[in-house]
């Protein structure tokens, strides 16, 4: 929201701070400066400010809201400009309110014999300062009356209309043709202004041709009104028409102000262009908006701001800012001005309060000395960057990327026993559907570095995968390694194995995967497995390429704690023994080695495979094995009983 | 005749050692003159015959064979080994190749989130994350975020198919549902990725990450929040940092504030240089206002701690954001958003970014 430097200071008198340090002030107090820059208004030279103005501040969308905030800042007042309108006995009849869960408050005068003329300089000047197109006077005033006081109006010549005017749900009317001549479908429900037979505007919003007021309008109707501003944000996006009404009216705006607005419209129209007030003006106000009280301890100022701040000085503050303060004691007893609809609790007054003080006031270089509070670090978290840290030393890049892909490519890289996941209105149409793997991921950042000549592709991303069972929606941390080698899925084997050693895990092995994604070699898949719990899968993709991903969440809950089993006193040299095994083809010697290390148990150092030879219907294994703290008596002992020799 | 005998010996001996090529030879030659049947062992037994004083004399000269060729037989030795050792070396040498091992890197934003996490794991804080798929109730509605709010709507927040499930807008979903399942005292960090319905471009896209926390204690105040973030700026950016807090709005929190920190570009003065000539649109980087937007923050709102279950007459929060791309992209000099998540995002085989 913009000001004149000039208007500012009509409207505060005896302020005289300079452009530069009202700019500063508005910013620390909550009302940050966008721009500044010197303009001539009224052939004077003047500085033009504009404010960013938060959402709940719909009372400083105006010029006099703006004006009000700087007298509170420096304890001076805001010079509203008050006028007295004679307003006759005789009751009017040409308006009513049907939509009445929507309209909170209307206030409608007609006014007669007006003569509509161009407007004068300083009006086209000043509504150009705010990017507004100048019309005719009528139409230059209402939008003059909604920037100095944030309250939108509509005038409309009742000469064109047939009928009362009236606040609507629509039900019958398709279309609408707007004051610029577009053309707008209705769904229907939208809050409309209407006459007996034609559509007149969309309220809040907009106004339409139909009563257009024009150089000849004689007789003319001026409204006012609040909404339930929930319906006007939503007929304004549905339609998709964003109006400076519609934004001031899809806020909280107070139905209190509404008179002051449509008493400085209605001066400013008798006197501009002449005109007669014949009937009472219409007023609809069933519920009236009430005084808040607000009861807040002022020693809680203090505690929230870090610094003392007195009561007499956080009342001053509250004065200042148009609130009333009553005092018994510590406590206080404060009633917002009727404008302020952002004020509803206490906390609300004590951020209005420090605001004012300054937060500027308040030291930063004081980190403060909190209590011990529970260590909350999930294992997932603790696991990734484990899992970071080992992957980059053994010389793989992390990638982040997003994570949208389409069905298709989540069909070629799924895994799991789970379904795909759909956006509603993904950013990009393409890619409405949330990836089900790592791996589309990593291909793509493979395809991309092909392209621009890197070599060496080791690549990992840790990031989410999305998948969905039954009504349940479900995600886990993912683990995704890519490699590009002539021996990749060796290579890849060793990374996830010095990966998972390095992370507690050591009972690693390899089953045929159930699920084969679509762009694995069939012959290559394997499900990875610890603990006899399948963690994760590794498969070749092409001849020197690999891929491999591990759920993390899972993992990391199989996770044992910390272990001091690793550290050994060597009290005996290692006593390294062989033997040869022979199993039936269809016996895996994984589970056979398995058991030997439960035999074994704490005595064994390594087992390794050294050589495997084939019979007939059978395999020979040649397996080597490395005692610690046995003699070579005793470890001998041990190898023959375990190896049945 | 002992000392024919000795003279003898000592010249076979003398002739022996001149012959030994390998320690197998000095082994023989040991045996022959010192081994429990050798020739030097026999003179001693002969010399048992002689009178005193002849024992004595041929006994210091048999002793002198003796020590010589013990000494001949060790100094050989060393000599062999020494031979035989730098043979074997020479054979088993290798010459150093010249390939460095490729290296790799850590993402720019992990990297970040870890130098952020340093600060506050130092004070105490835990690490926590949450669930991407979230439900309205605790990305809005417990963040106190009215329903009627602009974030809610189909422009600015993706949904699934179905009713009420969003991809999170924002961590303090996290904060949200970490207040809800845990009691005070808390103080936890929650980086993470965030997505929005925006279109992608080279300022901007639907998929960035936060940094989010809170602390929620007996008392804390704006002071302690200003401290804590103080704390983090100057450690990410040096302690001659400047910084601003100023009133800002946010559903969450109440009073809200917005921290700035003066652009280290122009120094605060909107414009590179002072006379404004190289850019007079004002400096690029913090848009001629003289401070760049790190985020928000601000004592937490009495409905959020009210709906994690909370009492707020016994407990106060403070809470806090910062959108983590623009720092990304500051430090590490990228210009397009979009480099973060892939495509051109490349890293040097060889340099390492030294973060210990």
């Amino acid at each position: 929201m913009k000001i004149l430097y000039s208007q500012l200071k009509q409207l505060v008198p005896g302020l005289k701070a300079t452009p530069k340090q009202i700019g500063e002030k508005f910013t620390m107090a909550g009302l940050m400066l966008d721009e500044s820059r010197r303009v001539k208004f009224n052939d004077k030279n003047d500085w033009l400010l504009s404010f960013e103005v938060r959402q709940n501040r719909a009372d400083c969308l105006s010029v006099l809201g703006l004006a009000r905030e700087a007298a509170g800042y420096y304890g001076l007042v805001c010079k509203l400009p008050l006028n007295k309108l004679a307003i006759p006995a005789k009751k009017g009849s040409g308006v009513k309110v049907e939509a009445l869960k929507h309209v909170k408050r209307a206030l409608a005068f007609e006014i007669t014999g007006v003569k509509n003329k161009k407007s004068s300089a300083w009006l086209k000047e000043f509504l150009a300062l705010y990017d507004i197109n100048s019309v005719n006077l009528l139409v230059d005033l209402s939008n003059y009356i909604m920037i100095l006081t944030g309250y939108p109006s509509h005038l409309l010549d009742k000469d064109k209309m047939k009928g009362k005017l009236c606040w609507a749900v629509n039900q019958d009317f398709k279309e609408f043709i707007t004051l610029d001549k577009t053309k707008v479908r209705l769904p229907g429900k939208e809050i409309i202004l209407k006459d007996d037979k034609t559509i007149l505007g969309l309220a809040g919003i907009v106004g339409g041709k139909a009563a257009e007021i024009d150089l000849n309008s004689q007789n003319i109707i001026v409204e006012m009104a609040i909404y339930d501003r929930v319906s006007i944000r939503k007929d304004s996006r549905s339609l998709k028409i964003v109006t400076e009404a519609s934004l001031r009216l899809e806020k909280d705006l107070s139905p209190e102000g509404l008179d002051l607005a449509m008493n400085l419209l209605i001066s400013l129209i008798l006197k501009e262009t002449g005109g007669k007030i014949e009937t009472r003006p219409f007023s609809f106000y069933p519920v009236k908006q009430p005084s808040l009280k607000i009861k807040l301890d002022s020693r809680l100022i203090s505690v929230f701001a870090g610094v003392d701040i007195s009561q007499n000085k956080a009342v001053s503050i509250l004065k200042d800012l148009r609130f009333r303060v009553s005092k018994s004691g510590q406590s206080l007893e404060v009633a917002p001005p009727l404008d302020r609809m952002d004020i509803g609790i206490y906390e609300d007054v004590i951020e209005e309060v420090i605001r004012v003080f300054g937060f500027e006031k308040i030291p930063s270089n004081q980190a403060p000395a909190f209590a011990v509070a529970k260590q909350m670090t999930s294992t997932t978290i603790r696991f990734s960057e484990k899992a970071r840290d080992i992957l980059a030393i053994i010389g793989f890049d992390e990638i982040l990327s997003w994570p949208l892909t389409k069905k298709e490519i989540n069909s070629e890289t799924n895994y799991l026993n789970w379904d795909n996941v759909s956006t509603q209105n993904s950013v990009n149409e393409e890619f409405p559907d949330l990836r089900q793997s790592i791996a589309p991921s990593l291909l793509f950042q493979f395809k991309e570095y092909k392209k621009r000549n890197i070599g060496k592709i080791k690549l990992f991303e840790i990031g989410r995968v999305f998948g969905k069972k039954g009504s349940n929606y479900l995600e886990q941390e993912s683990l995704g390694i890519l490699i590009e080698s002539g021996k990749a899925i060796l290579e890849l084997k060793k990374a996830v194995e010095i990966l998972l050693l390095s992370l507690g895990f050591n009972e690693i092995s390899y089953l045929p995967s159930i699920i084969k994604p679509k762009i694995a070699n069939p012959f290559s898949c394997w499900d990875i497995q610890v603990r006899g719990e399948t963690i994760g899968i590794i498969y070749k993709i092409h001849k020197s390429l690999s891929f491999a991903e591990i759920n993390i969440s899972k993992t990391s809950n199989l996770a044992k704690g910390f272990t001091l089993n690793p550290v050994v006193e060597l009290i005996h040299k290692l006593v390294i023994l062989d033997a040869n095994v022979e199993l039936n083809d269809s016996k895996d010697v994984g589970p056979f080695l398995k058991n030997l290390q439960k035999e074994i148990g704490r005595n064994l150092w390594s087992l390794e495979l050294i050589d495997t030879f084939s019979l007939k219907d059978k395999t020979r294994y040649t397996i080597k094995a490395s005692y610690v703290g046995l003699s070579d008596k005793e470890a001998k002992k041990m190898h023959s009983k375990v190896f049945n020799l | 005749m002992l000392e024919t005998d000795l003279k003898l010996i000592k010249n076979e001996s003398e002739k022996d050692m001149a012959a030994v090529k390998t320690t197998a030879d000095l082994d023989n030659i040991f045996n022959k003159y010192l081994g429990s049947q050798g020739q030097i062992k026999q003179l001693f037994k002969e010399m048992k015959d002689l009178p005193e004083d002849k024992r004595k004399e041929i006994g210091v000269n048999i002793n002198g064979l003796q020590k010589k060729i013990i000494d001949l037989i060790d100094s050989k030795k060393k000599e062999l080994l020494t031979g035989h050792l730098a043979k074997t070396m020479e054979a088993e040498a290798e010459t150093l190749s010249f390939d460095l091992p490729k290296i790799g890197h850590l993402h720019p934003i992990t990297q970040t989130i870890r130098m952020l996490n340093k600060v506050f794991i130092e004070m105490g804080y835990s690490i926590v994350d949450g669930p991407e798929i979230e439900t309205n109730e605790y990305n809005f509605t417990r963040l106190n975020v009215p329903a009627d709010h602009p974030a809610m709507d189909m422009q600015d927040t993706i949904y699934i198919k179905e009713p009420n499930l969003l991809l999170r807008t924002q961590t303090s979903s996290v904060e949200s549902r970490i207040m809800a399942g845990n009691k005070p005292p808390m103080k936890f960090v929650c980086p993470g990725r965030v997505y929005r319905n925006e279109k992608v471009n080279k300022s901007n896209h639907f998929v960035f990450h936060h940094y989010q926390g809170a602390a929620i204690l007996e008392k804390v105040s704006l002071k302690d929040l200003f401290g804590t973030l103080d704390l983090l700026f100057k450690r990410m950016y040096g302690s001659k940092v400047i910084v601003r807090y100023r009133n800002k709005y946010y559903p969450e929190v109440e009073p809200g504030v917005g921290a700035d920190m003066q652009c280290f570009n122009c120094k605060g003065r909107g414009r590179s240089d002072p006379d404004g000539s190289s850019d007079p649109m004002g400096c690029p980087l913090c848009k001629g206002v003289g401070w760049i937007e790190m985020g928000g923050a601000g004592i937490i709102h009495p409905n959020v701690m009210k709906m994690a279950g909370i009492d707020s007459k016994k407990f106060m929060g403070f809470a806090f954001g910062l959108g983590l791309d623009r720092w990304v992209m500051a430090k590490y000099n990228i210009t397009d958003i979009r480099t973060l998540l892939g495509g051109n995002l490349a890293y040097k085989y060889y340099e390492n970014e030294n973060s210990f």
